[in-house]
């Protein structure tokens, strides 16, 4: 692969992460082509948005405006927002429905799946002006993206490579899509963060279960997450998808004692007036308590307690991201269920007890590295230097290891020691 | 708002300046880093909320922050206080365009907010603007929320919330 930028990523074995890698402009252009445009799925909506013909959403692959919309066919089509004209924005509402897309300055009106079906003055005026006799509309139509969807989740990609999205994530992605997805989903609500770091600080951050017990004392104290439980890291084939899973069973409490022993971070006096947070049904035996798949390059679908989010990690710049979360239940939740989700949602989110921390980490990780020499690295050895592999640890950062793997092979990035 | 109640004319001028005094204290025990003070507040089994407008005008039911009593309140101040990892921040809450309305026995206010951070190095940005949505009570000599929700205009938030709005 022709190489991207000139650069070259110190560790063959993803064990140090560059901090130009949160700096660099260059390659946060890159990121553009690269990702955002190469052969990956990115992620646009869920269905559950878009439930009617002419239904759409405006949503964000890297920082390219998409309109996607819901088809009268019942199928889904998805263009850039901007005008096949003069490309001015096209769509002007964030979510809404429409039958067609016209767009505000010279009235160029597009069907839903971005054909071109009228130009007001097309044959001229009083005889005179007009488009050339030759003009094709067929050839001007909305720059498309490929659609695909799974159980509901909408993914759209402009490269033509782009595998089927089942090996995209590969099977045992797919299991845990499936756990959560076995039935229609509710929307709940939308939250958006503005954090002012790089994209990629927040991908390491749920890829990295060492910090979850050790930077949220709720989490820890509460027993939503300790590294005493039951915990697995999962990846694909490419190691750019992972999964984190830990479930409440297999722990005693010796060994939290032991683990938190130097740590002001575990409190067991810590008692709430009200509890009543946790008095919630969930929704599944497993005792998952914690579960945060990412899908390569910018999604997070996640589970804290009984809350169940996507979480869209949208590039603002090199070094602002919005972080906007779709917050769901299910269609068959009943009144109850639907209040425990509202009730937990005081776990997730900017004002979340938990998800909080993950913005100022972000932030903290921004600042500290904006000004350190260009040949300065981070540590990633948490979980051992061997290969990058599953590992039934949560005292671990394998998962970023690996999110570094492929990040540079999709980058076209070479290693240090490579073989030119 | 609330056709049922009728307009603040019906207020006397006790509740009328007590009300405003409660607003106003709110804010200040807030800016002045005072939290402790703010669950009481509210009364014991008050509702606390802060919304997204985007979610209010959806019509869609998820709250940034939902507390239903003065304990859940008091258990975020500790949380504050003992817990969270947040930017510290000076606050100043700047309100206006209040309005009341009264049955004879609880009352409704709206009032719009700018609520405006500023950095350990001095640097002052506004954080949020948005509207306030209350029910108070008389509560023994006092006036209480019952229930006050936070309507954020700016619910692309920055960063994160830590402390109460």
């Amino acid at each position: 692969m022709e190489r991207s930028v000139d650069r070259l990523w110190p560790s063959q074995n993803f064990s140090q992460t560059p901090y130009w890698a949160f700096r660099d402009d260059d390659l946060y252009r890159e990121e553009g082509e690269r990702l955002f445009r190469g052969p990956h799925w990115n992620y646009l909506c869920v269905e559950a948005e878009i439930p009617e013909a002419g239904d759409y959403v405006v949503g964000y692959v890297g920082e390219t405006q998409v309109v996607i919309n819901r088809l009268e066919d019942g199928g889904i089509a998805a263009f850039i927002n901007s005008c096949a004209h003069r490309g001015a924005q096209l769509v002007r509402n964030l979510r809404g429905r429409s039958l067609s897309h016209t767009c505000a300055y010279h009235q160029w009106c597009f069907d839903l799946d971005g054909t071109l079906l009228g130009v007001p003055q097309q044959r001229g005026v009083k005889g005179c002006g007009g488009m050339p006799k030759d003009f094709d509309k067929a050839a001007h139509g909305l720059q498309r993206l490929r659609v695909t969807s799974y159980k509901g989740l909408v993914f759209g990609t402009f490269s033509a490579e782009t595998v089927p999205f089942q090996d995209y994530v590969g099977p045992k992605l797919i299991e845990q899509i499936d756990r959560i997805f076995d039935r229609p989903i509710k929307l709940l609500g939308y939250y958006r963060q503005r954090v002012e770091a790089n994209w990629k600080l927040y991908l390491e951050n749920v890829k990295d279960p060492y910090h979850a017990g050790l930077l949220h004392l709720f989490h820890v104290t509460f027993g939503i997450y300790r590294p005493t439980m039951s915990g697995k890291v999962m990846m694909d084939d490419t190691h750019g998808n992972s999964v984190l899973r830990t479930a409440d069973i297999d722990e005693n409490q010796a060994e939290v004692n032991a683990v938190y022993a130097d740590s002001a971070k575990y409190r067991p006096d810590y008692k709430l007036r009200d509890a009543s947070l946790f008095d919630v049904e969930p929704d599944y035996p497993d005792r998952v308590t914690n579960m945060i798949m990412t899908i390569f390059p910018n999604l997070m679908l996640g589970q804290v307690a009984n809350t169940f989010q996507i979480r869209h990690v949208r590039p603002k710049g090199r070094r602002e991201f919005e972080l906007y979360w779709t917050y769901f239940g299910f269609a068959d939740d009943d009144d109850a269920a639907i209040e425990g989700k509202l009730r937990q949602s005081n776990f997730v989110g900017p004002a979340g007890y938990i998800s909080l921390e993950d913005g100022e980490a972000g932030r903290l990780v921004q600042n500290g590295v904006e000004a350190r020499p260009d040949g300065d690295c981070s540590t990633v050895e948490m979980g051992g230097l061997g290969p990058i592999e599953d590992q039934d640890t949560l005292s671990t950062e394998i998962a970023v290891r690996g999110f570094w793997q492929h990040y540079t092979r999709s980058m076209g990035i070479p290693c240090a020691g490579d073989a030119e | 708002m609330t056709p049922a109640l009728h307009s603040e004319a019906s207020l006397t001028a006790a509740e009328f300046r007590d009300i405003r005094a409660l607003l106003d204290a709110y804010c200040r025990s807030i800016d002045t880093d005072r939290l402790e003070d703010w669950p009481d507040y509210f009364v014991p089994d008050g509702l606390y909320q802060v919304l997204s407008r985007e979610n209010v005008e959806l019509g869609l039911p998820a709250p940034l922050v939902y507390y239903y009593s003065r304990g859940m309140m008091q258990d975020r101040v500790t949380a504050l206080r003992d817990a969270l990892t947040y930017e510290p921040v000076y606050t100043r809450h700047l309100t206006s365009g209040l309005q009341l309305w009264t049955d004879g026995d609880a009352f409704a206010a709206r009032s719009d907010f700018a609520i405006y951070q500023t950095t350990q190095e001095g640097i002052t940005r506004l954080f949020s603007v948005g509207e306030y949505r209350d029910r108070i009570v008389r509560d023994g000599d006092c006036f209480r929320f019952r229930e006050r929700a936070v309507i954020m205009d700016t619910f692309g938030v920055q960063n994160l919330i830590a402390i109460p709005l």
